[in-house]
């Protein structure tokens, strides 16, 4: 889904969202308008024809000492210039795209949140993205396939200081295409929409650091994979963005689009993928969402915290729990994106598993202009 | 209030003209002191803020010789972690370079604001800001971003495409954004761009000049340091920042050793009017210790008012240092500008130390001046003030003893010189001991010129004139030793920078031998300072050249931190053009073309090197030793640089780039039509300094000129002082000789005679602080070019002296000498006999 990410990352390198008041697509990218075939492996690289696109990993790990951690590392591409457009410049410093990336760790046992972004220029080696072998990196922070295997045999890397991570994720698993078989609308303009699959059940093995210390540590992750040209559709505020994995082997992903009137707009869907891997679209009026607390950060934003999500057509019925009730990123934009604890049952059935939950939009934004978007916060 | 305390401050408010001079005298010596401080500290911010814009929170720089680092080094050290459990620290890279935009030139700096924001510098973060700004900073040909005063005074708004020279090549700019300078303080001046724009401007291709890092501690420092490939050194950021301020080191002290010069001026002049008004009063105190005050009462009573006078002018003398700070410093910028680096200061800075130094130092000259002449009334005994006889002939056994002093003085200035070794401090510590040498030499030479005059002379009322000098001493004495300081500061002062002009001519007429010089523009030594190919052929293919010389600057690091180098291919023959004072020119040429190199004399002072010593440089491939040739006079850079032979800086350096041609013509070719010619070929291509011999040597003089400026403008403003310092002195020298003056009318001396005495008597103690001034300002001069001069800067400089340098100090003394007679002769002339004589 846009999961925060158009609107979030776009404000935050500033490059799209507000500068282009309707959503159509960019002049000399290309547009989303329809469905197309996806292929893989080679969609899961970069699409450069298209403005923005995002990698996205979520995950719940645990070591053998019974340690447990939540993570978060995305990694952006925007450009800056269609892809046929003359750099201004000889110099190797010139790049048409910009890459940002955000790592967090949640340290349950320690009850500790940590977290880092990365901006570069795709020059010079710095950041670029790679379709065959695949590979996405900023600096240290890196994604790519492992040498020679075919599928989804995946490493991913980042460090922040106290933490670092690094972990073989893989499936053998079809990626789940969302939406239109991977067409996902926002807004009823046309180009307010985006391609998007996900691989909701990577098996992820590796290492944690701790200071000094190697955890081994293994666990499931999330990938989300989004790429488009446009924007958010009109008046629309932010989104509220669910990832479970449960525990009988089934995942369910859902974004609820919230209207500037506080309401749920109508163009918020998600999937429900059996054990199986079946997988079915859920549209708005299948899910039932409803926040049963409410949290303040320390800079006053109030986010709600803790969710009863049920979906009766399903026999779902789901309460989430914050593992830790601080998992803001206060970047710009800030938003909440944490790891959450699920209950519940199926058909009569209780069932557990973890999730990862992104709330986006409730934080007032600063305007544009007023100093640096990049703030000082980046010296965290 | 007390009866004692009322009768105190009706005194001095009797006498307004006196505590006015006093007050004047005093302020304006407070003032000056707070005015170089003010100027100096606004420098100083101005300059650590322009670093902190661009610098951010690094905490370390990492650098590279001449050629500049490789950005392959940038890519890898933010992939490379420097201890296991820590990610690798923020980086930023950093090309900065000149820009001229019309008349100003402006520190052009490259830099990607996406690490920038991670090292937290303004000067990167603040140049992303709306979402097309950000777009177009890094795809828009000629994107920049100015401080919104600097594109106010450029007549620039957002939006404005314009021009602008970088490295002399004319290129097309595109104004992004200003900056608001309460939110990104420090950048004015400063051109931002991408680091690939200003790559594309300097044709750098890829090179930055420089990685900001912030390092956690020590281990992460030596972990870096381990990474660095040789040629690269890595320095903490504030050491760097340090000796980029410490270039202006010796300048600022110079002016600070100015400025107190001008306050010990100051002292003279409060002992001057305290004692005085104690002296008027004393048949009062006499009566009061009569009348049962205590001593340690009328001491407190000649301190309090004292005291009084020191707030009073500490506070006129710290607004009106203020006022004169901001005047001062655009003397001291332009200074920095001309000499070290492109600085522009915005603001004025009044640093509290400043405030408290100021009054301290006028609270303590009040005191310390009031001190004798309290002590002295305090201990006078009852109902018995002295005459004024008795305490002449104090004065006189005291002028004899100050004497005996000044002897001490002059041999403590000397044991001072010979004892400080190198020290600057110590050379400005002989100076001062010297000045109060002169000081309190003074009174019993103004004694003796006066007895001996008054017995060569038949005019009996010229004896009357000077018997009286002599008899007054305790007044006549200070005014003429705070007079005769101050001359011979000014003696000095005028004899050094002649000195110094002199020589400089003189070097400059040795060593600029070629016809015309080429060089690109921007700072000497800097990355982007180099002519392009194209051009030096077009250059040398100009008609009418017979030989050219080649010359690179850079900055390469050594043992001894980065050092300036003057890389030369030298037309054969010219050789003579250095100067050698230390090393044979017969062995020292000849190493040179096989690799050894020359050293400055500054250079050669600095860092204490001899020939035969081996100097350890940074090249490209690591640090190699090269012999020290032979040290050359140089007077056009104070930090010092050392001489090498082009081919030997190009195999060691890897920098085949030319930043100066010198152009030797054929016998009769015209050199004004060769230097159009000249221009014509290089048009279009790279804006050139083409400038015949004569234009380079005249403007070497003109920088020298503004250079010194600030120690004229001080000097005159310690004269001042000085003379308002007589003018106090001897207007109530004369006034308080008023009943004096009405007996000798009676006696049948007409109004004119009376204006006529009393001219002749000021005119003859200026004459007299102006004869005393003579030699102790030459010895002054010759602390200042041989002790001063030296070890500030390393050069020796030859003694001129002139004859203007000693006229100067004459006027001053003889036109104050006469302004202070003026007003009393009025009065005097004016006199109500029976009224001043009404006590008699």
């Amino acid at each position: 889904m846009p999961r925060l990410r158009i609107r979030g990352a776009l404000a935050l390198l500033a490059v799209a969202a507000h500068a282009a008041p309707l959503p159509g697509p960019a002049p000399g990218f290309e547009p989303v308008l329809a469905p197309r075939a996806l292929h893989f492996p080679a969609d899961h690289g970069p699409h450069p024809a298209f403005r923005q696109e995002w990698w996205y990993f979520t995950g719940h790990l645990a070591a053998s000492s019974g340690e447990r951690f939540g993570f978060e590392l995305t990694f952006f591409r925007f450009a800056l210039a269609p892809p046929g457009a003359a750099p201004a410049g000889p110099s190797s410093w010139r790049a048409r795209e910009l890459y940002l990336a955000h790592f967090a760790v949640s340290d349950l046992g320690a009850r500790r949140f940590r977290y880092r972004r990365k901006l570069a220029r795709g020059a010079l080696g710095l950041a670029g993205a790679t379709g065959e072998p695949l590979a996405v990196w900023i600096d240290d922070w890196r994604l790519r396939a492992a040498p020679g295997e075919e599928g989804v045999h995946w490493h991913v890397s980042a460090s922040e200081p106290g933490y670092a991570l690094d972990l073989e994720l893989s499936t053998d698993a079809a990626p789940v295409l969302q939406g239109e078989a991977g067409f996902s609308r926002k807004g009823a303009e046309p180009g307010a929409a985006s391609y998007y699959y996900s691989l909701p059940r990577l098996a992820a093995r590796g290492t944690v650091r701790r200071g000094g210390a190697a955890l081994a540590v293994q666990g499931l992750v999330w990938c989300d994979r989004e790429w488009g040209s446009g924007g958010l559709g009109a008046g629309q505020a932010g989104w509220d963005w669910f990832g479970l994995q449960l525990s009988d082997g089934s995942a369910l992903m859902f974004y609820a689009l919230r209207t500037r009137a506080g309401t749920r707009a109508p163009f918020s869907a998600g999937s429900f993928v059996a054990p199986s891997g079946h997988a079915q679209p859920l549209d708005s009026a299948q899910v039932r969402i409803e926040a049963e607390g409410r949290w303040r950060s320390a800079e006053g934003t109030v986010y709600p915290s803790g969710w009863h999500l049920s979906v009766p057509s399903l026999a779902l019925d789901l309460r989430l729990t914050p593992e830790l009730t601080d998992q803001e990123l206060v970047t710009t934009p800030r938003y909440w994106e944490g790891a959450v604890a699920v209950r519940g049952q199926r058909g009569g059935t209780s069932l557990g598993g973890a999730g990862y939950v992104e709330l986006t939009g409730y934080a007032p934004e600063r305007p544009p202009g007023t100093g640096s978007s990049l703030g000082p916060r980046l010296a965290r | 209030m007390s009866t004692l305390r009322r009768a105190s401050l009706r005194h001095l408010w009797q006498h307004p003209g006196q505590l006015a001079l006093a007050l004047a005298g005093l302020a304006l010596g407070v003032a000056t002191i707070v005015a170089i401080d003010i100027a100096t500290a606004s420098a100083r911010r101005a300059f650590e803020l322009s670093l902190a814009a661009v610098n951010g929170a690094a905490t370390h720089q990492i650098e590279a010789g001449p050629p500049g680092i490789d950005p392959a080094l940038y890519v890898a050290l933010r992939r490379t972690p420097l201890a296991d459990a820590d990610p690798p620290p923020p980086y930023q890279p950093l090309l900065s370079a000149y820009a001229t935009i019309g008349e100003r030139t402006l520190q052009l700096i490259g830099t990607d604001p996406l690490a920038a924001a991670e090292l937290g510098g303004a000067a990167g973060s603040a140049a992303l800001g709306n979402p097309e700004q950000v777009r177009d900073w890094f795809t828009r040909a000629g994107a920049v971003v100015l401080g919104a005063d600097t594109a106010r005074e450029l007549n620039l708004a957002p939006g404005a495409d314009f021009e602008l020279e970088v490295a002399g090549r004319p290129v097309r700019a595109h104004l992004l954004a200003v900056l608001d300078p309460a939110q990104a303080p420090g950048l004015e001046d400063l051109l931002l761009t991408d680091i690939a724009q200003a790559q594309e401007w300097l044709q750098l291709s890829g090179r930055l000049s420089r990685i900001d890092a912030r390092l956690g501690g020590p281990a992460a420092v030596a972990a870096l340091r381990d990474l660095l490939p040789p040629g690269t050194r890595l320095e903490p950021t504030r050491a760097a920042a340090r000796e980029s301020f410490a270039l202006t080191g010796a300048f600022t002290t110079n002016l600070q050793a100015m400025s107190l010069l001008g306050l010990l001026v100051g002292v003279f002049l409060i002992y001057g009017a305290v004692s005085f008004a104690v002296l008027q009063r004393r048949p009062l105190f006499g009566v009061l210790r009569a009348l049962g005050t205590t001593r340690a009462e009328l001491l407190r009573l000649v301190l309090g008012e004292a005291l009084l006078l020191g707030v009073l002018g500490a506070l006129a003398g710290v607004a009106l240092g203020v006022l004169i700070g901001r005047e001062l410093l655009q003397l001291v910028t332009r200074t920095i500008n001309d000499l070290y680096f492109v600085l522009a200061v915005r603001e004025v800075t009044v640093p509290t130390p400043t405030l408290a130094k100021g009054f301290a130092a006028a609270l303590l000259c009040a005191l310390t001046a009031a001190l004798v002449p309290a002590l002295e009334v305090a201990g006078c005994a009852p109902r018995l003030p002295l005459s004024r006889s008795v305490l002449e002939a104090r004065a006189t056994r005291l002028a004899r003893r100050l004497a005996g002093l000044a002897v001490l003085l002059l041999l403590a200035a000397g044991l001072t010189i010979l004892g400080s070794g190198r020290s600057l401090f110590g050379g400005f510590a002989a100076l001062f001991l010297l000045l109060l040498a002169v000081a309190a030499l003074a009174p019993a030479a103004l004694q003796a010129l006066a007895r001996a005059s008054a017995r060569l002379t038949r005019s009996a009322r010229l004896r009357l004139a000077l018997a009286d000098i002599g008899a007054s001493l305790s007044r006549t004495g200070v005014a003429v030793a705070a007079l005769g300081m101050a001359l011979a500061a000014m003696i000095g002062v005028a004899v050094m920078v002649e000195s110094f002009r002199v020589s400089l001519r003189e070097w400059l007429a040795e060593t600029l031998r070629a016809d015309i010089y080429v060089s690109a523009p921007g700072p000497a030594a800097s990355l982007g300072r180099r002519l392009e190919p194209q051009v030096i052929a077009a250059i040398l293919a100009t008609p009418g050249l017979r030989a050219h010389s080649e010359a690179r600057r850079a900055h390469v690091d050594s043992a001894y931190g980065e050092l300036e180098v003057n890389a030369l291919r030298l037309v054969p023959g010219s050789a003579g053009a250095f100067r050698l004072l230390q090393g044979e020119p017969r062995q020292a040429w000849p190493a040179f073309d096989r690799g050894a190199i020359l050293i400055s004399e500054p250079l050669a002072w600095r860092l204490n090197l001899h020939p035969g010593a081996t100097l350890p440089l940074v090249t490209a491939e690591g640090l190699r030793g090269f012999p020290v040739a032979g040290v050359y006079r140089e007077y056009g850079n104070e930090r010092g640089e050392l001489l090498m032979d082009l081919d030997t800086y190009r195999r060691h350096w890897h920098d085949e780039a030319l930043g100066a041609l010198g152009l030797y013509l054929q016998p009769g070719v015209d050199v004004p039509a060769t230097v159009v010619a000249l221009q014509r070929a290089a048009r279009g291509r790279q804006a050139l300094f083409i400038r015949s011999n004569a234009q380079l040597r005249e403007l070497s003089l003109q920088i020298f000129e503004r250079t010194f400026l600030i120690t004229r403008v001080l000097y005159w403003l310690a004269a001042g002082v000085a003379a308002l310092g007589l003018l106090s002195a001897l207007l109530a020298w004369q006034l308080a000789r008023a009943r004096e003056l009405a007996l000798l009318r009676t006696l049948g001396l007409t109004p004119l005679g009376s204006a006529a005495l009393i001219l002749t008597q000021t005119l003859f103690m200026g004459l007299a602080a102006f004869l005393a001034a003579l030699p102790a300002g030459l010895l002054t001069a010759l602390v200042l070019t041989a002790v001063i001069n030296r070890r500030a800067f390393g050069w020796q400089i030859g003694l001129h002296l002139h004859a203007a340098q000693f006229l100067q100090a004459l006027l001053l003394a003889l036109v104050t000498a006469a302004v202070a007679a003026l007003y009393p002769s009025w009065r005097a002339s004016r006199v109500g006999l029976a009224g001043a004589l009404r006590e008699e």
